[in-house]
């Protein structure tokens, strides 16, 4: 609980930072999405993590993500809060790093079916571009974040 | 302690959890509705102060970019200025000639792009003009280039806009010079398809697209984009043809509102 308090003033600055300033060919990294799969790593309470989840996700959707539907992200970050903090120690342990990208991958694969209203009704092309771009652009940022700010061994000892 | 809290506690990890999806959905399932729409909006208007620093910056850090653009094409737009001109009365005494209705210019109104969704593929955005600034629902939205969308919610200082790239967008169009008309929707990044073409009509690679005399929001002859490639059906009598639209979806940050329809 604490890394959720301590790291959502710094998310959301970073969140709007990248939303504003550093977009790549129009895709922005999600880093709302990053700092719940975080915060919900180390979490005992799966319960607390899911409601975290969909309230950071509530906020998102309605400051934050305008382009996206009401209820997207607080759907996404939910599922990403119950599954993070389901976590065995042992196991993010020694796949800390496959582990968030592995949910960073889930996370915007469901915006991604979502934003193309609701199963490639749209273009699968235009699916797998947005799903691919935003989740390595993400991932990208991530490894950087989690350097600077030293979160690994935050997470791990918290 | 009774059954049902013995229950809970053996469940409540995914009862919480399917309450959580249970809400978004109900959530997602009723976007639409003025509650959701009229919340979001007073909700960016409260929290458009966060935005108001990485806009500034934003546009500081691209000033010298833009003013060599906006440089080039001032000078380009005065040589062409020049020709229309020449044009301009000559068809203006043609219109007098003709007894037709006087035209007036648009009114339009500068805004700020104050939020983006996470995707290249943008349905909706916010600006920063809402009703303080006469800002109406169902008002056209240009770029500098040509039209991007329609005003779908206004709050006080703030108003969404519904892009072309919404996949429910559509728009009465023509194509110019033989005014074919059609109806145009979003296919994928910047290009539109136009449909219910008569197949006898005339169009080329090339042509100009405009909003059409028959659209209930926009008002005639606003650029849209340009003729990419034709299809045509052999089991219908109609024709497709695909364009590209004139203005960059992902890098739109400065919009113009139409605020009258420009026709007396």
């Amino acid at each position: 609980m604490s890394l959720y308090i301590k790291y959502f003033p710094v998310a959301v600055i970073l969140q709007l930072i990248f939303s504003e300033l550093l977009t790549f060919n129009g895709y922005q990294a999600n880093i709302m999405l990053l700092y719940v799969i975080l915060s919900s790593m180390p979490l005992g309470n799966t319960a607390q993590s899911t409601l975290y989840g969909f309230l950071v996700g509530l906020f998102t959707d309605f400051v934050l993500f305008s382009g996206i539907y009401v209820g997207a992200s607080s759907l996404v970050f939910s599922i990403c809060g119950f599954s993070a903090s389901k976590i065995s120690f042992n196991f993010a342990f020694r796949n800390f790093d496959i582990y968030w990208i592995s949910f960073i991958h889930l996370g915007v694969l469901i915006y991604a079916l979502f934003r193309y209203d609701f199963f490639f009704f749209n273009d699968l092309f235009l699916f797998f571009s947005n799903w691919f771009f935003v989740t390595y652009f993400t991932c990208f940022v991530g490894f950087i974040i989690i350097r600077i700010f030293n979160l690994k061994e935050k997470i791990l000892n918290a | 302690m009774s059954r049902i809290q013995l229950i809970f506690q053996d469940y409540q990890e995914k009862i919480t959890l399917g309450l959580c999806l249970l809400l978004s959905l109900i959530l997602i399932f009723n976007n639409d509705s003025e509650l959701i729409k009229n919340s979001k909006i007073k909700s960016l208007d409260t929290f458009s102060f966060l935005y108001k620093p990485f806009n500034w910056l934003d546009n500081q850090l691209f000033l010298n970019k833009k003013l060599e653009i906006l440089s080039s094409e001032n000078l380009r737009l005065s040589l062409e200025n020049q020709v229309l001109k020449v044009h301009e009365t000559e068809n203006m005494r043609y219109r007098e000639f003709l007894n037709f209705k006087k035209r007036d210019d648009f009114d339009f109104i500068g805004s700020d792009v104050i939020s983006k969704g996470v995707s290249a593929n943008m349905s909706s955005i916010i600006i920063n003009r809402g009703s303080n600034d006469g800002i109406l629902k169902h008002l056209p939205v240009l770029s500098s280039r040509g039209v991007v969308g329609k005003i779908t919610a206004v709050s006080e200082s703030s108003s969404e806009v519904q892009l072309i790239s919404d996949v429910n967008f559509r728009l009465s169009v023509k194509i110019a010079p033989d005014e074919v008309e059609g109806i145009l929707r979003w296919i994928g990044n910047d290009i539109c398809e136009i449909v219910e073409l008569k197949k006898i009509s005339d169009i080329e690679i090339g042509d100009i697209v405009l909003t059409s005399n028959l659209s209930i929001y926009f008002p005639p002859n606003l650029p849209v984009g340009e003729v990419v490639s034709i299809f045509e059906k052999s089991d219908s009598s109609n024709r497709i043809v695909r364009m590209k639209l004139f203005s960059d979806l992902s890098k739109i940050n400065q919009l113009f509102v139409i605020l009258n329809e420009g026709i007396e």
